[in-house]
This record gives C-alpha cells, sequence and structure tokens, in this order.
C-alpha cells in the first residue's frame, strides 16, 4: 500500500526486486544507485552479509517534489533470494506498489526461476496483494553469460502473461537495468496516478514522473519505448 | 507498533545518552559547542538529512562552514546506525511473525491431534460395541444350535414314540370295551361294580393322558418340521376357518369367535404349518378368556383379515387375561409355558413365528395384563 501522509504532503511508494537467489536483485539496485541521478538520492543501504549473500535485504531511497510541494518519494527493496529466508521476503514485500522480478537466464536455473516466482505468487497472496494487478516487470538478467536461454524462447514463453514482453538485462555491466525501471516506473503511475490524482492535484505527468525519478546521470537517450 | 521500514525519528536512533556523547564529541572537534536536536532551535540551524529524510538539526558551532561538515558527520554516523536499526527492526519483526506462524502451527496441530484422540476413543468404542455384537451372535448362534439339537432329538422320540402311543391308545380303547363286557358277566356285588367302575375310570384316564402325548408329538413333528410338503397356493381365509372350527370343537363349541374376514388374494405358503399356527394362536387366545373364570361369558376373540401395503395381515385379539409384562420377553421362547405341566408344550408361540418367519413375514404381539393379547401376523403376497 502506498504511504501517503497529507499533513507532510508525503507520498511514499515501495518497490520490491524479487527472484530465486543469486540472480543479480542486489546488483540491479547498485547499478541504479550509481548510474541514476534523480533529484533526490538517497544513501544505498546493503546490509552486508559474508560471501555477499544478502541476509536482510538493501534498500535505496530516491524521491522528487511536485510544483504542489508534494514530497513523492521511491523505496526501492530487494529481498533475500534464499529458500530460507522467507518470512523476511514476506516482511519486506507487505505493502508493495510494485515488483521488479529478477530472473537468471541460465538454462539450468529455469527451475529455481519458476520456484521463486511462484513463492512471489504465494507470498502476494500471504500479504494481501493481486499478482495480477500489482505493477510488476520481469527481468531475465546475465545475458552476457555462456548457456542462457535464447530471448525468442523466453518472449514466447512468457507471451500470455500480463508482463510480456520481458526485459532482457546484463546487471553487471549496467545493461538493461534503467530500462527495466523505467517499465517499472511507467506502471507504477498508472496505479498512483489511479489513486492519488498526481496530474490533476500536483502536477506531474507519466512522462514527467518516468524522466525525474529516472534521469541517468551520464544523460543517455532512454531505451525503452513507451 | 513501528514498522522496520518507517523513517526512523532522531530518538528511534540515538538514545539520549548516546546523543549527549555525540554532542560532547562534535564540540571536542569544533572550535564551538555544536548542539543536535530534533527540533529547529534557530534559524542558523541546519538540517542533517538521512535517506531524503530530516531527522535532527544541528546548532551551535563557529561558523555555517563548521555546522556543515558536523552535519555530513552525524549524517555518515546515520546510516550505520539507521543500517542496524533497520536490520533490527526487520529481525525483530520477522521473528515475531515466525514465531506467529509456529503458534498458529501448534494449535493446529494441538486441534489435530484433540481430532485423532476423539476418533481413537470413538473407534475404541465402536470395536467394544462390534465386539459385544459379536458376543451376543455367537450366544445366539450357541442356543439356536442346542434348539436344533433339542428339536432333532424331539423329532426322533416323536417320531420313535408315535407308533407305541397308537397301539396303547387303540389297545386302551379295546380294553375299555372288553372291562364293559367284563362288567356284565361279574356276580353284581357292591365290591365287583366299584372295581369295574374304578377300572374303566383308570382306563378313562390312561386314554386321555395317551391323548394329551399323542397331541404333543403331533406338535413337535410340526415344530421339528418333519412332514414338510411343499408349498401351494394357499386361501388364508379358507385356513382360517378350518382351524376356527377345530379350536371350537376342542372347547366344545363354547367360544365366542368374531370373524371379520377381507378378500384376500391366495398366497404361496406351507398350508398345514400356517393352519398349525393359526391353530395355536386361537387356542393361546382361548386359553386366555377361559382362565378369566369370573368373566367368562364376556370373553370374546376377534378374528380379522386385511390386505395392506402388498401383504395380508390377520389379527387374532382376545379380552382375556393378557401377557404379564415379567412374562412378555419369554413368550417366544421354545419350551416356555405359563399353562400347568402336562397343559401345554411351549412350543405353540415359538412354532407359530418360525412358520411365519419361514413365510417372509413378521410376528408381533401386543398385550397387557387383564386386559387382552392381540397377535399380528404379516404375511407377503407373493
Amino acid at each position: 500500500m502506498p504511504d501517503f501522509s497529507p499533513r507532510d504532503n508525503k507520498l511514499a511508494l515501495k518497490v520490491v526486486f524479487y527472484g530465486p537467489a543469486l540472480s543479480g536483485k542486489t546488483t540491479n539496485l547498485m547499478q541504479l544507485h550509481s548510474l541514476l541521478n534523480p533529484e533526490r538520492k538517497g544513501e544505498l543501504m546493503v546490509l552486508e552479509t559474508r560471501d555477499d549473500r544478502t541476509l536482510f535485504f538493501d534498500m535505496l531511497p530516491i524521491g522528487l517534489r511536485g510544483s504542489s510541494g508534494l514530497d513523492l518519494r521511491l523505496k526501492l527493496y530487494t529481498v533475500p533470494g534464499q529458500v530460507q529466508h522467507d518470512s523476511t521476503r514476506k516482511a519486506v514485500l507487505s505493502r508493495a506498489d510494485g515488483v521488479v522480478f529478477v530472473a537468471d537466464s541460465q538454462a539450468n536455473q529455469q527451475e529455481n526461476n519458476a520456484t521463486a516466482f511462484g513463492n512471489l505468487e504465494e507470498n502476494l497472496e500471504k500479504v494481501g496483494l493481486d499478482i495480477d494487478t500489482l505493477p510488476m516487470v520481469v527481468q531475465f538478467n546475465k545475458r552476457d553469460l555462456p548457456g542462457v536461454v535464447e530471448e525468442n524462447e523466453l518472449q514466447e514463453r512468457w507471451a500470455q502473461t500480463p508482463w510480456s514482453p520481458l526485459v532482457m538485462a546484463t546487471a553487471l555491466h549496467g545493461d538493461g537495468v534503467i530500462d527495466t525501471f523505467r517499465i517499472l516506473l511507467d506502471r507504477l503511475y498508472a496505479a498512483a496516478d489511479a489513486e492519488f490524482r498526481l496530474e490533476a492535484d500536483h502536477d506531474i505527468s507519466r512522462q514527467q514522473f518516468v524522466e525525474r525519478l529516472s534521469r541517468n546521470s551520464e544523460n543517455e537517450a532512454p531505451r525503452a519505448e513507451f | 507498533m513501528l514498522n522496520f521500514e518507517d523513517d526512523p525519528t532522531l530518538a528511534d536512533l540515538l538514545n539520549s545518552d548516546q546523543l549527549v556523547r555525540l554532542n560532547d564529541c562534535l564540540a571536542a572537534l569544533c572550535t564551538e559547542p555544536v548542539t543536535l536536536g530534533s527540533t529547529r532551535p534557530d534559524t542558523h540551524a541546519i538540517p542533517v538529512e538521512f535517506n531524503l529524510e530530516t531527522v535532527a538539526w544541528l546548532s551551535g558551532g563557529r561558523d555555517d562552514q563548521e555546522r556543515q561538515a558536523a552535519a555530513g558527520l552525524v549524517s555518515f554516523l546515520m546510516m550505520f546506525i539507521a543500517k542496524y536499526r533497520l536490520a533490527a527492526n526487520l529481525h525483530h519483526d520477522t521473528t515475531e511473525a515466525s514465531y506467529a506462524e509456529l503458534q498458529r502451527q501448534n494449535e493446529a496441530l494441538r486441534a489435530s491431534e484433540a481430532r485423532y484422540r476423539e476418533l481413537s476413543d470413538q473407534l475404541q468404542q465402536r470395536v467394544d460395541e462390534q465386539v459385544g455384537v459379536i458376543h451376543k451372535t455367537q450366544q445366539a448362534l450357541y442356543e439356536s444350535a442346542r434348539l436344533r439339537s433339542v428339536g432333532q432329538l424331539a423329532a426322533g422320540v416323536a417320531h420313535e414314540i408315535n407308533n407305541p402311543i397308537g397301539f396303547i391308545s387303540s389297545n386302551l380303547r379295546v380294553a375299555r370295551d372288553y372291562v364293559k363286557e367284563m362288567q356284565t358277566m361279574l356276580p353284581d356285588t357292591s365290591d365287583n361294580q366299584e372295581l369295574a367302575t374304578d377300572f374303566t375310570d383308570l382306563l378313562n384316564e390312561s386314554i386321555e393322558g395317551a391323548g394329551r402325548i399323542a397331541d404333543i408329538v403331533s406338535d413337535l413333528k410340526t415344530f421339528s418340521s418333519i412332514d414338510q410338503a411343499d408349498y401351494t397356493r394357499c386361501n388364508i381365509n379358507a385356513l382360517l376357518t378350518s382351524a376356527i372350527h377345530l379350536v371350537q370343537t376342542e372347547y366344545d363349541h363354547q367360544l365366542h369367535i368374531m370373524e371379520q374376514p377381507s378378500e384376500l388374494p391366495d398366497i404361496s405358503g406351507h398350508p398345514s404349518r400356517l393352519s398349525q399356527t393359526f391353530f395355536n394362536l386361537l387356542d393361546n387366545a382361548a386359553q386366555a378368556i377361559r382362565s378369566e373364570e369370573n368373566s367368562r361369558d364376556n370373553g370374546r376373540i376377534l378374528v380379522k383379515t386385511l390386505e395392506q401395503d402388498g401383504a395380508i395381515q390377520v389379527i387374532i385379539q382376545d379380552n382375556g387375561c393378557g401377557i404379564p409384562e415379567a412374562n412378555r420377553s419369554r413368550v417366544f421362547d421354545a419350551f416356555y409355558s405359563s399353562r400347568p405341566v402336562g397343559s401345554g408344550t411351549g412350543l405353540g408361540l415359538t412354532v407359530a413365528q418360525d412358520t411365519v418367519r419361514a413365510h417372509g413375514g413378521r410376528l408381533q404381539l401386543h398385550s397387557r395384563e387383564d386386559t387382552g393379547t392381540r397377535v399380528t401376523l404379516t404375511l407377503p403376497i407373493n
């Protein structure tokens, strides 16, 4: 659920990076931290543990101010992918406004992807969210590795789902990370605008929302089409 | 409760002792003392931001530059404090959620255990009940086997007795005739007359006794189905009429029997056994109204037949002495009789019930002491 406090004119939206263990969720977030240059950007909170595995979560806050003075914040979270941290995943997932599902493109990881996706479905239901209406993007990461499943095959496999087309990424090199994020922002805007009248009350259009929150440090032209 | 993802306030991040210590450290670094507080004390104070949120205001210091430097240091420190807080709060949340989940599972487990315990108890109870039924059935089986052997024995005995009792009866009658003839030949003294009369009485009693033995043998033969003939089509009303005649003969036509027959279809049955059954029931009724000596003339027997629900009903009802409740459960037992020894075999109702069952029907008996007895025979039409 979005967290809106009218007194402070503050709206906080929550985006969760979900996916199987070692699929690159934290890498996505670290790339966003270094590539994004939005109006307001907080510290990347990485709770490091041994072996670079996420134990709790990572968090990156970014934000912008609307002409009405609206303090709009986006908190980006990752969840621990390892199976045993399910209760942490559930706690982080609760009240999410959007989800980025980071899948592993390697052929031998497809089963893990499916398991994690099933887990996402299950946990969303448990925290009272509906996977069919929640703004969500599915990213297939690690495209640079040998032995990945062909993009055509993946796109075809997901063609009948609401999350088609998939986004291909190599988060380690920053490829596709911002594209993924922009598609998510676009879908998130529809939901947030419907509830909080971003355009009508705060003069924040869809394009502004996406552009201002995904402003790129290298100023490269956005590749994703809307 | 504070959610782990809520933005922390200064008090969440540092307790008052820690805040004092931090202020001391900052004051030692700066040329003028600086103060960190959650509210803005003056216009010179500058915000300390953490994750887009102003968590504190920094005031004091020599100039803006010093305040900026101190604020930067505090922000840097805040990040690590907040990190720890986030992890600790999340850990707390998830642990609590896990514990709640465990408790739920424990509760469910407990409920399921209770259910299984109950089931197991019920199962034990059922097993006990079934064992009881098996015991009862075994007992009944044993009883019926015993009765069958008694019946076979009785049938054998009856068969063996039938011939001798035949010639004893006939010889006794011939002997009585002889005594009558001899009586005329004897010198007519009072002693002789008395002797001859006594002799005749003795023979009469013996004839009567032999007759009773013949009756018992006949009952036993019916009971043990010795002369079992094939089933034929029976007219129940006709059988009843002849049974009524037999009983009237037995009681010198003194019985008040009302007949209310309805039109009935013929049914498949064993005529002699059905006749015997009707006779036994009528005989019982006659005995019941006769034993009530004072109201002897009021005794009535009602015989009624009707067709109902694809079956024939025969009702034989009397207003006699009835059956005492204590005896009611035993009336169908073989060889049970309430009559004086020698006047009944105790097989009448037993034979009746067996016969009705063999015809796929049932026999119901309603009785109240001093009011009367009603026997209802239900025979299927087939």
